[in-house]
């Protein structure tokens, strides 16, 4: 149990063999499905899921009330739209769940994955376009929207989407709850499904390898004091995982250019470099 | 805290609407905001006048069967008072939130309940009609509502103006009217067992209490609670100082 | 519906140039809320709150039903926001909206899920009876920042609200009247405030407190912090939007702490003026039913 002080600081090792700054292994590949514009998929630990874009393409029939009623509408002829779906597949965590398509807390998972990659993106290039992205989960097992939003952004690099850099995110949690205002708490990184509903946590997405944070969503109660230790811990390991998914990326344009399927150098002229 | 038994009314209360008002008497205070006309969805578009949309929101708890109840009848009465043909293919959207309500503290009240609630209906009307003004949507005449309960007292009947929730679950039966600024009589629903003749009596009660004009007493608005069967405040009267004092208020640069 | 109207190009960069001068539209500093009214209603659980032009009414109910089939010791805590056209055209009944939905879970996220209120109290008879308590949020103006003042408005009801006494005695439950006896207040653990902030510049460097509606509609991110006045986070919420430095935002946080306790003290102060307002006689003063005059 990672919440058994005892044993933690016994050997400072998690309940799967980690110290508090190892990721989990981590696994991505990129152009998974041919006939997409752009695919990827993702395992964080055991976490799984598989990423789907179309776009910018034709935008779909326009809803009255998408992007009315204040906040989100802004320059919604003037910049492509980036529309996200989500769906967690009822075998992905330990009991069979069916989550119904308006459920809260999806849209909620929907409009955060959309506005951190809206930052990033260079949607001003497709005005009148939307950015289709469909994300599906396979298995949970903690970071839940930090897998969804890394998945997102390598499926969009395999689109060809311009954008200013890499969003990736990932977790970090706290050895102590909220009641022990323990000093020695250490925080930890990337947590697992267990580690997230016994400790406090939070989600935190980084441009690339600033320290600019897109995203941040703590759900639990923590100790203001210990904001700070999981802040730095959590963009940190978004520097690492920043590191691991532009050499899935490389590599895999390496591969692709070795089997002939691109020519080396081919699209640097067509680039538009702003 | 009593109830107050004067009306009260403030129009033009939300910056956002077309026009608003809100109005609180006898334990009742609805806020109506009314935004209009405004482009109607297709499903709802006439082709020769305006839609009237009416949504009564309660305090607590999601509207239900009661709550549509009331949407149709208020519906009904208001598209009469608006002049719709001036606006086809338009909506006229109502939305009154009621914020209290006076609580029968003898009965444990359950959230959701279909029966009816006719007490309510004054208040909802009064709030539309002062909207309806504060957002200057063009009007055939305004209106005036009353609610009388019928009360067997003793063995003789009795007419109760304005009755409480207790009241209004003793009652033999209730009933609600309103009548137009010109005397016309807009919206009668009853409910429970009643002769013609009482309801006569309910028809002169409820007229003599929506009908009466300022000039006939000297003072106008001042509760006069002296007598059994009084005639209650006069509503017409309080309608018009409620848009002079507004009216004033606005030309104040002038 | 139809749309709301958006900000022109001309307004846009009027505002943004007036923020990069230090200045706001209304003259607030960068830090400073408007004016925060708060009012409770005749009845108990009644609270209406005023931030500047945004009016936001939450109404509490409680009522005894059946516990869920997985939580028999737990009662039924619920909130519902629901925007209806009196906030906007924009909005339709039953058609939630982006804005609506993620209004909805910022408040749960607070109020429920922090555990704000101690819902095993509200257990009446284990598996079979429990208190539902229930809080409608009505929003009847929006001119920016619904998010704190619907924060505000849900916490302020609950802790004024007062469900009927109960009583059990050899296996019956008696639920009394208000009239036979005073009901008795919710139990209250802590309570959490939101405090919203909103980003505007290239790169989020300029950080708003309490934006109005033209405000909110120009904003390139937001974050809404959640606290309580001993310094816990309930949640924090930034969804995207621009990224800000990670530094900027520790500072927000600890902003936000203070402003949390400066609620935190009006709140008080407010429920301690209406306690004193209600001692005046006791119930059977307000049954205007009987008394006619």
């Amino acid at each position: 149990m990672p919440l058994d002080t005892s044993a933690y600081s016994l050997a400072l090792l998690r309940v799967d063999g980690r110290r508090w700054n190892e990721l989990r292994r981590i696994h991505a590949q990129i152009r998974t499905q041919a006939a997409a514009d752009g695919s990827s998929y993702l395992e964080m630990g055991h976490t799984k899921v598989m990423c789907v874009v179309t776009g910018p393409s034709e935008p779909g029939p326009r809803r009255g009330t998408a992007g009315g009623g204040g906040g989100g509408g802004g320059g919604a002829g003037g910049a492509a739209e980036v529309a996200v779906s989500v769906v967690v597949a009822g075998f992905s965590s330990v009991d069979r769940k069916r989550r119904g398509r308006g459920d809260k807390r999806t849209l909620e998972l929907q409009s955060t994955i959309s506005n951190a990659l809206g930052s990033s993106l260079h949607t001003h290039l497709y005005p009148h376009s939307t950015i289709s992205i469909s994300l599906h989960v396979l298995s949970q097992d903690g970071s839940l929207l930090a897998a969804l939003i890394n998945a997102a952004t390598l499926a969009c690099v395999d689109a060809g989407i311009p954008m200013t850099d890499y969003v990736v995110a990932c977790t970090a949690g706290s050895t102590s709850t909220y009641a022990a205002n323990d000093e020695n708490a250490d925080p930890l990184l990337d947590l697992n499904n267990q580690e997230e509903q016994e400790l406090p946590g939070l989600t935190v997405a980084t441009l690339g390898e600033s320290d600019r944070v897109a995203v941040l969503v703590c759900e639990s109660r923590v100790q203001v004091s210990r904001l700070e230790g999981m802040l730095v811990v959590g963009v940190d390991g978004c520097k690492q995982i920043r590191e691991i998914l532009d050499k899935v990326v490389r590599d895999k344009g390496r591969q692709m250019i070795q089997e002939g399927t691109v020519e080396k150098g081919m699209g640097l002229e067509d680039m538009d470099l702003d | 805290m009593p109830a107050t038994r004067e009306p009260e009314a403030d129009l033009s209360v939300l910056p956002k609407a077309d026009g608003s008002a809100r109005y609180s008497y006898a334990g009742y205070t609805v806020t109506g905001s009314v935004n209009g006309p405004i482009e109607a969805q297709r499903r709802d578009e006439h082709a020769y006048e305006a839609h009237v949309d009416v949504i009564v929101r309660p305090a607590a708890g999601v509207g239900g069967t009661r709550e549509r109840h009331l949407e149709t009848t208020l519906q009904s009465s208001l598209t009469q008072l608006i002049l719709v043909k001036n606006f086809p293919r338009s909506l006229i959207q109502i939305v009154l939130q009621v914020e209290s309500a006076p609580e029968n503290d003898y009965v444990n009240t359950k959230l959701v309940q279909a029966s009816l609630n006719f007490a309510i209906i004054p208040a909802l009307l009064q709030t539309a009609v002062l909207a309806l003004l504060s957002a200057a949507v063009p009007m055939r005449a305004t209106a005036t509502s009353a609610i009388v309960a019928v009360v067997s007292q003793d063995g003789a009947s009795e007419l109760v103006a304005d009755p409480s929730p207790r009241e209004v679950e003793a009652a033999q039966s209730v009933h609600v009217l309103a009548f137009t600024s010109q005397d016309e009589l807009l919206l009668a629903e009853s409910e429970g067992d009643f002769t013609v003749k009482e309801w006569d009596d309910v028809y002169d009660t409820a007229k003599r209490i929506c009908c009466q004009s300022g000039a006939t007493k000297g003072e106008s608005i001042e509760m006069v609670l002296d007598e059994k069967g009084d005639n209650g405040p006069d509503m017409r009267q309080f309608l018009r100082s409620t848009l002079e004092t507004k009216v004033v208020a606005d030309l104040y640069w002038k | 519906m139809p749309r709301e109207a958006e900000p022109s190009l001309n307004e846009r960069q009027f505002v943004l140039q007036a923020l990069t001068e230090n200045l706001r539209l209304d003259g607030r500093e960068f830090d400073k809320y408007r004016p925060l009214e708060l009012t409770f209603g005749d009845e108990y659980g009644v609270a209406d709150v005023t931030l500047g032009k945004t009016r936001v009414l939450a109404k509490t109910s409680a009522e005894v039903t059946v516990p869920y089939v997985d939580r028999p010791l737990d009662g039924i805590f619920t909130i519902a926001t629901e925007l209806s056209p009196m906030t906007s055209p924009a909005f339709e009944l039953n058609r939630p909206t982006e804005t609506e939905v993620l209004l909805s879970r910022l408040i749960e996220k607070t109020v429920r899920r922090s555990g704000a209120m101690d819902t095993e109290s509200l257990c009446l008879v284990a598996g079979q009876k429990c208190w539902s308590v229930r809080v409608d949020v009505h929003v009847l103006s929006h001119d920016g920042n619904l998010t704190d003042a619907a924060c505000f408005a849900v916490v302020a009801a609950l802790r004024h609200f007062r469900k009927p006494d109960t009583s059990m005695e050899g296996g019956v439950l008696t639920v009394y009247t208000p009239a036979e006896r005073e009901p008795v207040p919710l139990s209250w653990l802590h309570s959490p405030f939101c405090v919203t902030w909103s980003f505007y510049g290239e790169e989020g460097e300029i950080a708003l407190l309490d934006a109005s509606w033209s405000e909110e509609q120009i904003r390139v991110g937001s974050c809404t912090i959640s606290l309580n006045r001993h310094g816990e986070i309930c949640q924090i919420a930034k969804l995207g939007g621009t990224p800000v430095e990670a530094v900027a935002l520790l500072q927000c946080t600890n902003v936000a702490l203070t402003k949390v306790k400066e609620f935190s003290t009006f709140l008080d102060k407010k429920l301690a003026e209406d306690a004193k307002r209600r001692d005046k006689g006791g119930l059977m003063a307000e049954l205007s039913a009987e008394n006619d005059r």
